[in-house]
């Protein structure tokens, strides 16, 4: 008798369960509503800024002045696990350090739901890059003109990351210029897949803001260390723009940004 | 009388707007053909179908000198069609500002049959080649937005874009495929040699263009595979390096070791109009080409295993060789393709 009760009672709590869901079910949710994305650099457990110094675990020192990196192709996934993808034509931008207004992104026309995850690449991709110039409309232009076109390989740069640094054994102010991007033997996009600390819900009436934290130490500084001081080459400057660096630099892109918060209102 | 005449002018007035509003899509397809004797396109002709508007476009930004920075140096100024789209006797060739690069212009022909472009292969999709020219500080210096925003106060390019896509935008994507569509057009498939492969009138070799083909088939055609002579690798063929250059040639695309001065094989085609040779434009005749594969290659690093036999360098050809060799590559010129109105700046 007792295991019946047992029995009733947890069908009852799954019923309730179940009631419980419906409520929340996002198929009552109707309408278009937009998100924010904002793209907030940091370095390490402080505020990202140019000319500052940071130190990283090369024992480098490092002062830059300039980050920009392309983010394309963003998918944002329900909590019932189904997906929404930004129309790939409108998806590409360029998050630039100096330009404030391009570290907020609002992408309109976003079905009304709640969304617990996001997916971006940094850079554009390969199926892309297949089609030629088909689908890319004006971005070309937009990249020449942040300097993120990749000229010499008739492409873009997908990470740049510029400045000075000294070192133990590189004593006056060096410049170091990281460029990712394709090269003849790796494509160097990526795919950075992060989940919401809450859900965002987007509403007709409600404009979710993501506040996206990029590392920008992770750049040369996370699970692969590439030491600007022996890319030093003859003393004219760390020039990192091709080779083998560019896979290990792109790798380090996958622990570079996480979701800090979710405003909801 | 006066009436007339003002009524005249504004029923003009009325004719021209109307004709600038009824400008639209003009969807004329033009059917390339494969030649029978090529390899198959690498191309993918639904992103961009070729349409005669189309190929306007991209003859008329081809050859507009406005694209680059000091208004002057179009792509034709340094490839001209009366030598297969090379910058005639041009070691290097001047860009704006009278900037100088270190490589040879060579020819637009036969590009959708290749798979990478430029001498150390930086690309690999012909719609994007031409950004490299085209932004490169020495040679166009050329800047999407001020080539857009000169197009868009340029009633011809207004009209031209409307013609020739369906959006009618002017913006980078459609002006690159125009540029695609003129190159692709750009086929040489009517030589003497063509002729002879297809059995057509006209294609009669001498008994020293058909020992020269026998002798190129044995001792070249490795490396200049098919009919487009080209097997679209990069090697090294043994040429002394330029201390004053020392271009590392493909290892600027891959930094991998095994790439340093590898270059891409070219096409042979109208070879006897492109003159000066290799991708520094170091030989200026084809006799100086085959001395140098005769007797002239040296054992630099990554030298093509095809040019060194147990430690003898280079390809051994006799006098009598070389000139069949001659006489044979003499048959890959088209005058056809190097005359073709359709091609012409003006």
């Amino acid at each position: 008798m007792k295991f019946q009760l047992k029995n009733i009672l947890a069908v009852m709590a799954l019923a309730i369960a179940f009631t419980s869901c419906s409520d929340d079910d996002d198929n009552k949710i109707t309408g278009e509503g937009s998100i924010k994305l904002e793209f907030d650099n940091v370095y390490g457990d402080a505020d990202f800024a140019f000319n500052t110094a940071y130190t990283n675990s090369n024992g480098e020192v490092i002062k830059a002045t300039k980050v920009k990196y392309i983010v394309s192709n963003i998918v944002l996934t329900k909590t019932d696990g189904s997906t929404y993808t930004v129309p790939k034509s409108d998806s590409y931008f360029i998050i630039d350090e100096g330009t404030a207004t391009s570290t907020l992104l609002e992408l309109p026309n976003i079905p009304a739901a709640n969304y617990k995850s996001i997916s971006f690449g940094i850079g554009v991709d390969q199926e892309q890059f297949n089609l030629g110039a088909t689908g890319q409309g004006d971005f070309l232009t937009t990249a020449q003109n942040a300097g993120m076109m990749w000229s010499w390989s008739a492409g873009y740069k997908f990470v740049a990351f510029e400045g000075t640094f000294t070192s133990s054994t590189v004593t006056t102010d060096t410049s170091y210029m990281v460029h990712t991007g394709q090269t003849g033997t790796s494509y160097n996009y990526n795919t950075i897949n992060i989940d919401f600390p809450e859900n965002a819900m987007v509403r007709t009436t409600i404009t979710p803001q993501v506040h996206i934290m990029a590392d920008v130490k992770h750049i040369i500084d996370g699970t692969n260390k590439i030491s600007l001081t022996s890319n030093n080459m003859g003393g004219m400057g760390a020039m990192i723009m091709g080779g083998a660096n560019l896979p290990l630099i792109t790798a380090n892109l996958s622990n570079m940004f996480e979701v800090h918060h979710v405003h909801n209102d | 009388m006066k009436t007339k005449i003002i009524l005249l002018l504004v029923f003009s007035l009325f004719l021209s707007c109307s004709n600038d509003d009824s400008v639209g899509y003009e969807n004329i397809p033009i059917d390339f053909q494969v030649p029978s004797n090529f390899p198959p396109v690498n191309y993918d002709f639904v992103n961009n179908p070729l349409t005669e508007k189309g190929f306007e476009l991209g003859k008329k930004l081809f050859y507009d000198g406005r694209l680059s920075s000091d208004g002057i140096i179009s792509c034709g100024f340094c490839h001209i069609q009366e030598d297969s789209f090379t910058h005639h006797g041009h070691t290097f060739s001047h860009g704006v500002g009278d900037a100088i690069g270190t490589r040879n212009a060579p020819p637009i022909q036969n590009m959708v049959f290749q798979t990478a472009f430029m001498w150390d292969g930086a690309t690999t999709h012909l719609d994007l080649q031409p950004i490299i020219p085209f932004t490169s500080e020495i040679e166009m210096h050329g800047n999407f937005a001020d080539a857009i925003n000169m197009m868009k106060n340029d009633a011809a390019y207004v009209k031209l874009y409307k013609q020739a896509f369906s959006d009618g935008e002017i913006n980078s994507e459609n002006m690159l495929k125009a540029l695609a569509q003129f190159q692709i057009m750009l086929v040489s498939s009517n030589s003497k040699f063509d002729k002879y492969r297809r059995n057509e009138i006209g294609g009669t070799l001498t008994t020293d263009e058909l020992a020269g083909y026998s002798l190129f088939n044995q001792k070249c055609a490795s490396c200049h595979a098919t009919d487009i002579f080209t097997d679209n690798s990069f090697r090294n063929n043994g040429l002394p390096i330029n201390p004053s250059i020392n271009d590392i040639g493909r290892f600027r695309v891959t930094e991998l070791d095994e790439d340093k001065y590898k270059f891409k094989v070219p096409s042979l085609r109208n070879i006897e109009k492109t003159a000066p040779y290799m991708h520094d434009g170091r030989f200026y005749t084809l006799e100086a080409v085959l001395n140098h594969y005769s007797s002239g290659v040296s054992n630099t690093q990554n030298l093509d295993a095809y040019l060194n036999n147990g430690g003898t360098l280079g390809i051994p050809l006799s006098e009598i060789e070389k000139m069949q060799l001659m006489a044979f590559l003499k048959t890959l010129t088209d005058t056809e393709f190097l005359t073709d109105s359709r091609f012409a700046e003006f």
